[in-house]
């Protein structure tokens, strides 16, 4: 059991309409407590300094991608208590089981409605109040 | 606005980025200068705007970019070679996606045989059937979320405030007591108060009546803060108080995700290194607003206005014989100074650059050369060059024209360019450069060049001259600016349209521009669109002419003189032309043209040279000049009607108005004038 509206959640997304799609609904879902970045290595150094519950990134970003990421983010012992969801557009199920390998939660298909959000963060950190 | 609605503004917004980053990168794997990272971020682009169309239900676009996306994957693990027919169906695909994104910008549903054939043509690339659902594929994935215990989530986990109270002086002077309210606090909830005693100096310097002691407390517990801003109620005023909630983690907290580093509110739970980053993130990104266009003409059109009342101002004080060497005379100049770096960074913020209009082109110009089978190139320079909005906006349909006709008329097929010794590919050059004060545009082209004799056999054939006209090469090409002209035997649907390139003339004409062309047979030509940068002021010589003042713009005139008698020649009907230094010029009396009665003869007033380019040079006589001015253009025909030879008006500093000389209309006609009589090549 989690209270959603005690959820710090953390968007990454190079896209700022996939951003606002997320957002959108957490909030419907009650978690309001989002903060949104565009590149990987912002959210890194944001979630180091301030850890987030709940982590939910794009995989296909310039730079740093969400693999990377996650593998960077994993590589931090104060990490591991963090939900990774990955965010895929790609029908590639190599990519989600390389996900699961370096330690991702749960992913998430685009595009998504805000039930599968729900249905795939409840997956992670347990029923939402 | 709806939230939905909005993102999806967002999204339109961010497709325009991804398609114009998609064409760049098409455009160099075309070139074959792409690298991975290239067909990465075409992959990237193609797959965002999927992404976000799939989340608004754009389902024909969605499988569009599913499609071409998968293309684009074997393009990038390296099973497709980009070769030069695969690039050609790439940057079609990109265009028809444009297309897709612009139909669902205007909620409709792009035609199916819009996109069928290149759908057809990506199929055979990817090698499978296409607009299959991405989301299907996930379907028995060996995948168990791994289950994270957010226990600490609980309501009941702690949670509370952190606050720093540091009473002022006048806190102790109104007689309140900071113990009372702590144990006040401490009604609310647990409280764990340390003194903060770093203010505290040595003895010696202590004073009785400072306040020095401050507080922190920890209050725990599910405490709304009203509460506790009720305790601290009333000595708000006379002390420090800094109410946080149990976020910023003190050093000794043990790292994790413990729900004390956590912040329940985010408007308070941005610690200070995320503040920073924030800052340090928005002084990277390029700053802009958006401004309504409406409050940029307005502050545009009162500094106009202060120009005018500046130019009053001067005049005034010169009627005072008031020195310009006086305090009030440099004050003058300092305030006309002033006005005009006022000025430039007002008209700078409706310049753009012609990036906007330049990069719609590429796409027209690989429809054309689908069209008409020819191979084009096109090369673009100078797209950062920035001019006033409104001529951007006006630019469009005149540059398409005459890209049009570069490709459809001027440039050769293939096979008769190879016969003409020429390669294959023909080249459409689009520039834009800043020249004395006006912008340039040129559109030239490696192509067949015009074709002289068929110009004139339809110029004849039209009634547009006479058959027994001399025309120099140069007055045959001008011939195709004449209304109704039409050089292609029959009238394509790429060139045609209905419109000729007197319209083309009269768009640029009525941005206060002029159009010239130049061509040689076999190796080209080149349309050269000269162009203000600015629709608003101009630097114009002020002149009087009988009883009269007018404007003629600085940028036409080569220079002023005093005749000789001996310059001057008679040249038939009246007319004359004037010898400067061994060349003649047409001399025109301002006086007549205008039809002022009291003006001065030629040899006694100045005569102003002034230059059109393309069309020439001619002598314009007027009684006096009074003066340099920045005159503030106040447009003619939108509150009266077009004038031929007035380009617009003004108001002078005296508060009179003046008209502005249309120097190129007035050599124009001139000229012609001056040629046969039957022949007015160029119109006006």
């Amino acid at each position: 059991m989690a209270t959603a509206s005690k959820i710090q959640a953390a968007v990454v997304d190079d896209q700022m309409t996939m951003r606002s799609l997320v957002r959108t609904g957490l909030q419907q879902i009650g978690i309001v407590n989002v903060r949104e970045f565009p590149t990987a290595t912002e959210a890194l150094q944001s979630v180091i300094a301030q850890p987030a519950h709940i982590i939910i990134s794009d995989f296909n970003m310039p730079e740093m991608d969400g693999l990377e990421f996650l593998r960077k983010l994993r590589g931090n012992p104060a990490m591991k208590n963090t939900a990774f969801i990955l965010l895929t557009g790609r029908a590639d199920k190599d990519l989600v089981v390389r996900a699961l390998q370096f330690g991702a939660n749960n992913y998430l298909v685009k595009p998504f409605t805000v039930a599968t959000l729900k249905e795939k963060i409840e997956q992670v950190v347990g029923a939402l109040t | 606005m709806d939230p939905m609605e909005a993102i999806k503004q967002t999204y339109f917004q961010e497709c325009e980025e991804l398609l114009l980053a998609m064409e760049e990168g098409l455009i160099a794997i075309q070139s074959g200068e792409a690298d991975s990272e290239v067909i990465n971020a075409v992959f990237r682009a193609v797959h965002s705007i999927k992404g976000g169309g799939g989340a608004f239900g754009f389902e024909n676009l969605v499988a569009f970019a599913h499609i071409f996306e998968t293309v684009l994957d074997h393009l990038r693990s390296g099973t497709l070679a980009a070769d030069e027919e695969v690039a050609t169906v790439l940057l079609r695909a990109g265009d028809v996606l444009a297309d897709h994104v612009q139909a669902a910008r205007n909620g409709e549903i792009l035609a199916a045989e819009h996109d069928r054939e290149i759908k057809q043509q990506l199929e055979t690339l990817s090698g499978k059937e296409g607009g299959c659902d991405a989301a299907g594929d996930f379907d028995g994935i060996d995948f168990k979320p791994a289950v994270i215990a957010l226990d600490d989530l609980d309501p009941a986990a702690q949670q509370g405030w952190r606050i720093h109270f540091a009473p002022h002086a006048a806190l102790y002077a109104k007689a309140n007591e900071p113990a009372l309210l702590v144990r006040e606090l401490a009604t609310l909830g647990e409280t764990a108060v340390t003194s903060d005693l770093s203010r505290l100096p040595a003895l010696d310097v202590i004073e009785p009546d400072q306040a020095y002691f401050a507080w922190d407390i920890v209050l725990k517990g599910d405490i709304a803060r009203d509460k506790i801003e009720e305790v601290f109620e009333f000595v708000v005023g006379d002390c420090e108080l800094d109410i946080q909630p149990l976020e910023t983690p003190a050093p000794e907290t043990p790292e994790g995700l413990d729900v004390e580093t956590m912040a329940p509110q985010p408007e308070v739970a941005a610690g200070q290194p995320e503040k920073k980053e924030a800052h340090a993130a928005a002084e990277a990104a390029k700053q802009t607003i958006r401004v309504d266009l409406d409050k940029v003409d307005r502050l545009v059109n009162l500094v106009g206005e202060l120009v005018i009342t500046q130019a009053m101002l001067s005049q005034r004080v010169a009627e005072c014989k008031i020195p310009r060497s006086s305090p009030i005379g440099d004050g003058l100049n300092e305030l006309e100074h002033l006005l005009r770096e006022l000025q430039e960074s007002v008209m700078a913020i409706r310049t753009q650059p012609v990036k906007s209009v330049f990069q719609r082109m590429p796409r027209l110009v690989r429809e054309l050369a689908a069209q008409t089978n020819k191979k084009v190139r096109l090369v673009v320079e100078g797209e950062g060059t920035e001019v006033d909005k409104t001529v951007i906006e006006r630019l469009g349909e005149p540059l398409t024209h005459m890209i049009r006709n570069a490709v459809d008329h001027g440039l050769e097929t293939p096979d008769e360019r190879a016969a003409a010794g020429k390669p294959e590919e023909g080249t459409v050059t689009l520039s834009a450069e800043h020249r004395g004060g006006r912008i340039v545009i040129e559109v030239s082209d490696d192509g067949r060049g015009i074709n002289r004799a068929r110009v004139r056999e339809k110029a004849i054939e039209r009634e547009l001259i006479a058959a027994s006209a001399q025309l120099s090469d140069e007055e045959i090409d001008n011939l195709i600016f004449m209304p109704g002209f039409s050089t292609a035997s029959q009238v394509s649907n790429i060139s045609g349209r209905g419109v000729g390139m007197d319209v083309v003339r009269r768009n640029i004409v009525d941005l206060g521009g002029r159009i010239t062309i130049g061509s040689a047979p076999k190796s080209g030509s080149r349309f050269s669109l000269t162009l203000p940068l600015t629709l608003a002021v101009l630097d114009g010589m002020v002149v009087a002419v009988g009883d009269q003042t007018f404007v003629l713009p600085l940028a036409h005139i080569i220079e002023s003189l005093k005749p000789q008698p001996q310059d001057i020649r008679p040249f038939g009907h009246g007319r004359h032309l004037l010898n400067v230094r061994g060349a003649y010029v047409p001399l025109v009396q301002v006086s007549e043209l205008m039809g002022i009665k009291g003006a001065a003869k030629p040899l006694d007033g100045v005569v102003i040279l002034v230059e059109s380019q393309g069309t020439g040079r001619l002598a314009l006589v007027v009684d006096a000049i009074l003066g340099q001015h920045q005159v503030v253009i106040k447009s003619f025909e939108g509150n009266y009607r077009h004038i031929d030879g007035i380009a617009a008006a003004t108001i002078l500093g005296d508060g009179r108005v003046a008209l502005i000389l249309d120097v190129d209309g007035l050599v124009g006609r001139c000229r012609s004038q001056l040629a046969d009589a039957e022949l007015q090549p160029t119109g006006t």
